[in-house]
């Protein structure tokens, strides 16, 4: 593999003869060519790998160096002279002191709270609108999934004003008749504020994957149920849901790692990136760019914490990721 | 054993009587359309209340100004979008004595200017999702055809070409910020060689922040449509490549007449997808550079909605019917499969 590479660079600088021998060689013989492929294909990968991996390397680099080295920017290597980034010293402490400035594992606390609150209710609603979806048949069922498919596709921004107004504990007021409906509890900086605007976000992507995998639910086996005197709810939670547990894992990582990964509202909802006020995971990064713009490897150590559990997450469950988001983005 | 014990309790339960019970029967005898516009009442009471509330209000908040400190909100109709579309409400706007405040002295970005904050952000927005999502179309489309390949380490290239996609967009940013922050970043030094970033202030440049966000969208969105595009590739029927094959098709040939063709759909729904959702940005524009930097449409949401709501309510209902009047294009390509 390495020698087609090689080859191939080799001739490119040398004359033309032999890059015209070359090319007639990979046109004409056709072992030559799977090599070729075969070469370009790693070369591919490699650069794949190398391009999605780099950041994180960095990020380890930025941690485990001390940031007075940081601050003097100089990254040469010291034999060969070229910039290239690579740890200077070794300050594991990084790690400890990222707890001690920010609270990161009461942020970190939050998130998990936020991501397993609205991952439980968002399986519990979408269950029932996906069995709905997937197995029976009703008039206005078509009208019905757009307004869900429509609902999701809306940016935060668009929804923003209105919940902020509700979560501060205003009126809500019905739109053009101006009718108060009622007065809302103060949400901001409570677990509500947050929870319920990711529930609306994310409901719509579960209900398509449970929508996709309840219906592959064969008949009979509800029937069954039914026949032994379940009821119809019996049968969704006690025969459809389990039978469809790939289905309700997928749904169910897809949202959790949502909520953890969401910005927009996270960064909103809690007045200040104070763990009290439930401030996920963004409010502790947040802090240390806003309060420590110079402690870089901070920063970087408060990153790799907390990208942890999520990298965890995606090793354990990357097939029910891909076949999640490929569901959920190719509704057949 | 349990099928018994189960039809037992059943049998009971429907001896006693009670509140449960007597739900529990008018459930049973609904018919199948009460039945399933009863169990979709939960989706649509949060649907409801969290989106669809909010996108009304928000229609009725933009049609009032409503300044911070001036009194009480004044209908004025459709003004705020004129205003908008005109710019004639700049000077007023409380945004813009502190909104983009370098680059009124800068006349070398003609995308970004204080007169005509509204275009402004409408230039950033489009630039960015053009932009990043060509890049990711066509990156993605090299991973996908790797991935649909068989070879050894496949799993290993598959969950690194995943990672990026599910880092936490605050920990994507934060990266980007460290990357191309002048003080620690090595790439700067580099790319401003190049001409192609600024020197100083780089991440205060609204055309190199802008570069630098596109280049960590494209980072971390690529695997997405890596995975739609693969899901494509793997419905194509593989035995079209053997009778390929035995036509003697190259395999240039065989990607051109039979792999691209089919995929093409798959690749247009995946690009109507990043499409709507490049749209949105906003988080990775805040914690890279900043939203004064890079006007996004919803960075001008969050930052004015405090300030002046109706002027905010106005961009967050424009921005709501642009990505509306895509996600419309999406719904009919659904609608017209059979949905």
């Amino acid at each position: 593999m390495a020698t087609t590479t090689e080859s191939r660079s080799d001739s490119t600088d040398s004359d033309d003869g032999v890059l015209a021998r070359w090319t007639q060689g990979v046109i004409g013989d056709d072992e030559k060519r799977a090599r070729l492929y075969r070469a370009l294909f790693y070369v591919a990968s490699a650069f794949f790998l190398v391009t999605t991996l780099f950041p994180f390397y960095w990020l380890l680099v930025l941690a485990i160096t001390p940031n007075s080295s940081i601050l003097t920017g100089d990254w040469s290597l010291p034999v060969v002279g070229i910039e290239f980034p690579h740890p200077q010293g070794f300050n594991p402490e990084a790690f400890v002191d990222v707890f001690q400035q920010v609270p990161l594992h009461l942020h970190v606390f939050n998130s998990f709270v936020l991501a397993t609150a609205t991952t439980i209710i968002v399986l519990l609603i979408a269950s029932l609108a996906g069995y709905v979806f997937g197995r029976l048949e009703f008039p206005g069922k078509g009208p019905l999934m757009l307004a869900v498919l429509m609902i999701s596709y809306f940016p935060p921004a668009a929804f923003l004003i209105p919940l902020f107004d509700a979560f501060l504990g205003n009126a809500v007021v019905i739109p053009f008749l101006g009718i108060e409906l009622f007065q809302p509890p103060r949400l901001v900086n409570t677990p509500g504020s947050m929870i319920l605007p990711f529930s609306a976000l994310f409901m719509p992507l579960a209900i398509f994957i449970l929508t996709t995998f309840y219906s592959q639910i064969p008949d009979g086996l509800e029937d069954a149920a039914r026949v032994e005197g379940t009821t119809r709810l019996g049968a969704l939670f006690r025969v459809i849901m389990p039978l469809s547990a790939p289905g309700v894992a997928t749904a169910a990582v897809l949202t959790f790692i949502s909520v953890y990964n969401e910005y927009f509202f996270s960064s909103i909802m809690a007045l200040e990136n104070v763990p009290e006020n439930w401030s996920p995971l963004v409010g502790a990064i947040l802090s240390y760019q806003d309060q420590y713009t110079t402690d870089f490897n901070l920063m970087a150590a408060a990153s790799i914490v907390g990208v942890i559990p999520i990298l965890i997450l995606v090793i354990v469950a990357q097939e029910r990721i891909v076949s999640g988001l490929t569901a959920g983005g190719l509704k057949e | 054993m349990s099928t018994e014990q189960k039809s037992d309790t059943a049998s009971r339960e429907s001896r006693r009587s009670g509140p449960l019970v007597a739900i529990t029967r008018w459930l049973e005898n609904l018919g199948e359309t009460a039945f399933a516009y009863l169990l979709l009442v939960p989706v649509f009471i949060i649907l409801g209340s969290i989106a669809l509330y909010p996108l009304l209000r928000t229609f009725e908040l933009s049609m009032y100004v409503n300044v911070l400190g001036t009194g009480d909100p004044e209908f004025v109709g459709f003004q705020n979008y004129v205003d908008m579309f005109t710019g004639e409400r700049d000077p007023d706007f409380p945004g813009s004595t502190t909104f983009l405040p370098e680059v009124t002295t800068s006349s070398s970005f003609p995308f970004v200017h204080v007169e005509g904050w509204f275009r402004s952000a409408l230039i950033v927005t489009l630039l960015f999702t053009v932009v990043s999502v060509f890049f990711e179309t066509v990156i993605g489309f090299g991973q996908a055809l790797i991935l649909d390949r068989e070879f050894r380490g496949r799993r290993l290239v598959r969950v690194a070409i995943i990672i990026p996609w599910a880092i936490p967009l605050v920990i994507q940013g934060m990266i980007f910020y460290l990357m191309f922050h002048p003080s620690t970043g090595f790439l700067t030094e580099y790319l401003a060689n190049a001409g192609i970033l600024a020197p100083t202030n780089t991440l205060n440049d609204p055309l190199s922040a802008l570069i630098i966000v596109t280049i960590a969208d494209i980072w971390k969105t690529t695997a997405f449509m890596a995975l739609l595009i693969l899901a494509g590739l793997q419905s194509v029927d593989r035995s079209l490549y053997d009778v390929a094959k035995v036509a003697g098709a190259s395999r240039w040939q065989q990607f051109r007449l039979i792999t691209l063709p089919l995929v093409l759909p798959a690749v247009g729904v995946a690009v109507l997808f990043r499409t709507i959702d490049a749209m949105r940005i906003y988080g990775l524009v805040d914690i890279t550079s900043s939203c004064t930097v890079v006007p996004s449409l919803s960075c001008m949401v969050v930052e004015t909605f405090n300030t002046n709501r109706g002027l905010a309510s106005a961009i967050a209902f424009v921005t709501a019917g642009i990505i509306g009047a895509l996600a419309m294009i999406v719904i009919y390509r659904q609608f017209k499969e059979g949905f």
